[in-house]
């Protein structure tokens, strides 16, 4: 029954990520995503990523580490990329990945 | 007035709109496309994140340099040559506040403020890279 619970829980998790400029481009702009319970913030952006090949190689270097120049945010605040891997996804969560800005 | 938006503003009337007693200068930054062989310019934004961040850096100006009014207009979406991309007009009881006021904006927007903007030239499309690798702006 708990096991069963659990898996329900999961069924019902949903995260927007958002790719905007040229990661939007390749990857498509707001994508609504159900990752299991205990997944990290870098996990489910590789996984969206790999759907593209030019879109991955534009975030993540060849040792699969984000590019230095990426920008993330969840729920509108800055996230360091060394922190992604150990940040977890929770229900309702607004991601975004994003190029350098050049605003004005 | 913050607001991140299509349609191009009234300059003169933000201008008469901000005019209160005691001040003494406003200061008109207004950014344009410029014509780098381009046929129109793009602008994309992270618009309810962008707009928070314009309203925290109006804020933060606004105690910084004594300002008594600031307006803050960027616009998205396609533009022509000479067009109006970002508005900024500062109020203040003397010139030296409204000056490093607007100053300040500009250079905090283009550090930090999720936006972006793309030239789609004759001989392709270029997003422009960011003068701040990596976003050094920190709102949060």
């Amino acid at each position: 029954m708990r096991h069963h619970e659990e898996e329900n829980e999961e069924e019902t998790m949903k995260v927007k990520v958002r790719f905007f400029a040229q990661f939007g481009e390749l990857l498509g702009t707001d994508i609504i995503v159900e990752p299991a319970s205990g997944t990290v913030l870098s996990g489910l952006i590789k996984e969206i990523a790999q759907r593209n090949k030019d879109g991955y190689n534009a975030i993540f270097d060849e040792k699969d580490t984000f590019r230095e120049f990426v920008i993330l945010m969840r729920n509108g605040k800055r996230v360091d990329t060394i922190d992604a891997v150990t940040t977890n996804v929770v229900d309702d969560d607004e991601i975004a990945v994003f190029p350098p800005v050049a605003g004005g | 007035m913050i607001t991140i938006q299509h349609d191009d503003v009234d300059i003169g009337k933000l201008i008469t709109d901000a005019k209160q007693r005691g001040m003494g200068a406003i200061v008109v930054f207004d950014g344009i496309v410029r014509d780098d062989d381009i046929r129109e310019m793009e602008l994309e934004a992270y618009q309810e994140v962008a707009l928070k961040e314009l309203e925290q850096i109006a804020a933060d100006a606004t105690k910084k340099y004594n300002l008594f009014s600031v307006d803050i207009i960027h616009r998205i979406g396609r533009l022509k040559v000479s067009e109006n991309i970002l508005i900024i007009i500062v109020g203040a009881g003397h010139r030296k506040e409204a000056y490093e006021g607007s100053r300040y904006i500009i250079e905090t927007i283009k550090a930090g403020v999720p936006i972006w903007k793309k030239e789609l030239r004759k001989d392709g499309d270029r997003w422009v890279p960011g003068e701040h690798p990596q976003g050094t702006g920190k709102f949060n």
